[in-house]
């Protein structure tokens, strides 16, 4: 397998999107976390505030896989703000199905967020790898990643809607 | 100290939304790190596409702090998406004044944020906190918030600019790729 095709997400795409954050899911083994429906990817990502946006990794026909996807691999990613310099991209999922890894697309994709990035004048990437995923944290250390949660102890926090009810209704 | 409200901030609320940034980053003993200048903070935050959101609290006149401001805290947030639930509110920056604390300030602005996070129909709200800083950990955990980092184990990774530009400056030699 050579050819493959980087581009923007579209409408059309959202089955597709949905199919690969749930095979992403099944292989952090939290299949069953995912509550998105397409119908909601649809209008948070196409309506006219995008809360996410997408970039899909196609092959051509020949290349499919016997009654496969043409659709292979994806990242989802967004634009956060650092108050100390401004605009990120920040890189929420990234996944290349497993009978099209090793042909270099996730470096592609890689390489168009980046070029995303700096068209858009972040001043950097961020995402969140887990601890144990050692095998994405050599990905990305070898592309110049660096851990700001060991070097700088950051911690991620979160405050579950159950609480935020709580503190909504609070006197 | 009693009075005080809570408003959306405005195009003329960006050079004390700069001041508290500094301030904080002061706190955190970062102040030179701050680059952002006002000219960015009203693009950014007052343009046709917002890429964050402030809710500032205001004492009248008569309540002014020692240097005379009225803007005395402030948090900065904007949205972000979770592939497994949808829209969630990130918590940026969350300041208060020194000389205005324990007044429960903070406390009304995380109400007035979770207000905000339900109506925009957000699952939950995300922030960072340096493991260093337990005040702001226990002032968290009160209100409900569980540690992501030390649960699931996750760890907040960056890739600077010169690494993006040197990613995109490498040559791929092997397959060909078409990016629209």
């Amino acid at each position: 397998m050579a050819r493959f095709n980087l581009r923007k997400a579209e409408p059309g795409d959202v089955p597709d999107i949905l199919r690969l954050i749930k095979e992403l899911a099944k292989y952090e083994e939290m299949e069953d976390k995912v509550m998105l429906t397409e119908k909601e990817l649809l209008e948070d990502g196409f309506g006219d505030h995008p809360f996410y946006h997408c970039v899909v990794a196609e092959v051509p026909e020949e290349h499919q896989k016997e009654r496969g996807p043409s659709v292979i691999g994806f990242a989802m990613y967004y634009f956060t703000y650092d108050p100390w310099i401004g605009k990120l991209l920040y890189l929420e999922d990234f996944f290349v199905m497993e009978g099209y890894r090793g042909f270099g697309i996730g470096s592609e994709i890689l390489k168009l967020l980046s070029h995303t990035a700096v068209k858009s004048r972040c001043s950097s990437m961020h995402f969140v790898v887990a601890e144990s995923n050692k095998a994405s944290i050599e990905f990305y250390k070898h592309r110049g990643a660096s851990d700001l949660s060991l070097k700088e102890g950051w911690h991620l926090f979160r405050i579950d809607k159950e609480y935020l009810l709580k503190m909504s209704a609070e006197e | 100290m009693a009075n005080y409200i809570l408003r959306k901030a405005e195009p003329t609320d960006v050079s004390d939304i700069l001041r508290l940034i500094k301030d904080l980053a002061k706190y955190e003993e970062m102040e030179d790190q701050v680059m952002l200048t006002e000219k960015d903070l009203l693009e950014d935050g007052f343009g046709d596409h917002p890429f964050y959101h402030c809710i500032v609290a205001e004492v009248p006149e008569e309540q002014q702090s020692a240097e005379g401001y009225v803007i005395v805290g402030f948090a900065m947030y904007y949205f972000t998406y979770d592939p497994w639930i949808g829209k969630l509110l990130y918590l940026e920056d969350f300041y208060v004044m020194k000389e205005f604390r324990g007044y429960g300030i903070g406390s009304e602005i995380l109400k007035k944020l979770s207000f905000t996070a339900l109506k925009t129909r957000c699952s939950s709200m995300h922030f960072i906190v340096a493991e260093g800083n337990t005040p702001s950990i226990e002032f968290y955990k009160r209100r409900g918030a569980s540690d992501l980092s030390l649960e699931e184990g996750w760890r907040l990774f960056k890739i600077n600019k010169e690494s993006l530009l040197s990613m995109i400056a490498e040559e791929r030699a092997v397959f060909r790729t078409t990016a629209r």
